[in-house]
């Protein structure tokens, strides 16, 4: 699981080049098109569409395929639960359960459009560096409040990982093995409660750092922002699609068909 | 556990956002600048937390600790847990971005609802009642969060009742697990720190004494 999104922020493509405030509102709005489609056809064409993006934004098929297979096996259970489930006529029968097809379409129209999304989002947040996409989400009309905490919070997570696994390592080196019991869950609660501990007090410390560094409560940044014409052309576009998207999904061809196995 | 992108529809998605957005800002009303570190490494370490995965029988379950969440930051969690939830969409995919809105009421709503259980310990006389009480806010933490993922899914007709009883189902295992977790985290933290709690009353006793004393 990649957690610096922006490792391949540096890598020069158009993505990278589009202005982050434009490409964050515009792509944010398309997600959200693409989350509320109904039929397969378009979820199909989100999806290929997403594709497209990744290809464009120069993000290694590697990198984006190891976050991505998360999202897919927790998605797996739709596959098992909603064609065994769906109330109304069964096909066949599989272990004396019915299976009805429309089950297996819906599961697949949904796990079509995550993926979607999950792509489009890898395609925002991958191709700008975070502190960038925060400044720009500051521009959005974010709370200043809220960007800053979410700086920390995406700072300390690595530190925290990291001492997760010195103290991981430390426990395992003086034989402590994890099983299914209460004596387990007690460790692991003294662990969390460790971890809480020595955090507490690393903030006292940062915080006064920050004061002596002359922090008053505002995020500064030397990021400066231009859009150009052609960052609002790509948006524009980028608005138009995900608007035609969600158009032909209500009143498209496809509806007709959908009656229909699609 | 979140609710999957993809699911639900406009208005139910809609609700989420919008209801998110009023909780967190009556929940960070007068919100120093003094907490903007505090509550972010709190965020953190939930972040973190739900990477740990605990054996369960032949499966293995990860924490979530939203209610661990509650128990110390009390009001303060929820904006704590949305940006959990924001920042495991972003980096990991987990959920989604137009669900961010009903991820955050989901497990945000836990941790507030974990977080009036824990307060109800002041009225409790007993041993262990920190452990006692942190367990059952652990616990609550999810059973809200579990009822509102059922509730969502509801929303979406007959063809998700069963997803909808298999998640419920699902929650009640991790439950188990999170309550022994937050009640020996909270005994813990107890012991070692206890201006960490929320709600923690320092030196009650000692006051109460004192105004004796003058009377």
């Amino acid at each position: 699981m990649p957690l610096d999104i922006d490792r391949y922020a540096h890598v020069d493509s158009p993505l990278q080049r589009w202005d982050t405030r434009i490409k964050m509102a515009t792509l944010g709005l398309f997600m959200l098109c693409v989350a509320l489609l109904e039929t397969l056809p378009m979820a199909a064409l989100a999806l290929v569409l997403a594709l497209m993006l990744i290809t464009l934004s120069g993000l290694p098929w590697r990198f984006v395929s190891d976050g991505v297979k998360w999202v897919l096996l927790f998605l797996l259970p739709f596959f098992i639960i909603m064609p065994l489930s769906y109330p109304g006529d069964a096909a066949f029968h599989v272990l004396g359960l019915p299976f009805a097809w429309e089950g297996l379409r819906l599961a697949v129209a949904i796990v079509t459009k995550a993926l979607a999304v999950v792509l489009i989002a890898y395609v925002v947040f991958g191709s700008s560096r975070f502190d960038v996409s925060m400044v720009a989400l500051q521009r959005l009309k974010c709370p200043s409040l809220v960007v800053q905490m979410l700086l920390f919070t995406y700072r300390y997570i690595f530190v925290f990982v990291a001492e997760m696994k010195r103290k991981d390592t430390a426990m395992r080196s003086r034989g402590f093995v994890k099983k299914s019991n209460a004596h387990t869950l007690r460790v692991m609660g003294n662990f969390v409660g460790t971890l809480l501990v020595r955090s507490f007090e690393r903030t006292d410390r940062i915080y006064k750092a920050m004061l002596s560094k002359g922090y008053q409560g505002e995020l500064r940044t030397n990021v400066r922002f231009a859009a150009g014409p052609l960052d609002v052309v790509l948006g524009a576009l980028a608005v138009s699609v995900a608007v035609a998207l969600i158009v032909s999904d209500r009143v498209g061809l496809f509806v007709i068909a959908e009656r229909g196995w699609f | 556990m979140h609710i999957s992108e993809g699911i639900l529809a406009g208005p139910v998605l809609a609700t989420g956002f919008a209801g998110t957005i009023a909780i967190a800002a009556l929940s960070m009303r007068n919100m120093d600048m003094e907490e903007v570190p505090k509550v972010s490494v709190i965020t953190a370490v939930f972040f973190v937390a739900s990477l740990i995965h605990v054996p369960v029988g032949v499966s293995s379950v990860h924490l979530i600790l939203n209610g661990l969440v509650g128990v110390v930051l009390g009001v303060r969690a929820f904006p704590a847990v949305m940006l959990g939830v924001i920042l495991q969409a972003i980096l990991f995919g987990h959920g989604g971005v137009s669900v961010i809105g009903i991820n955050s009421l989901m497990l945000g709503g836990g941790a507030l609802a974990a977080y009036g259980v824990w307060q109800l310990r002041h009225h409790f006389k007993l041993a262990k009642r920190e452990v006692i009480f942190g367990a059952l806010a652990g616990g609550t933490g999810l059973l809200f969060s579990g009822l509102v993922l059922s509730l969502a899914l509801l929303t979406k007709g007959e063809a998700f009742f069963v997803t909808a009883g298999a998640a419920l189902a699902a929650h009640v295992p991790v439950m188990i697990v999170e309550a022994v977790v937050v009640g020996a985290c909270a005994g813990f933290l107890l012991r070692v720190k206890p201006d960490v709690l929320a709600g923690h009353r320092v030196g009650l006793r000692v006051k109460s004494a004192a105004t004796n004393d003058a009377t």
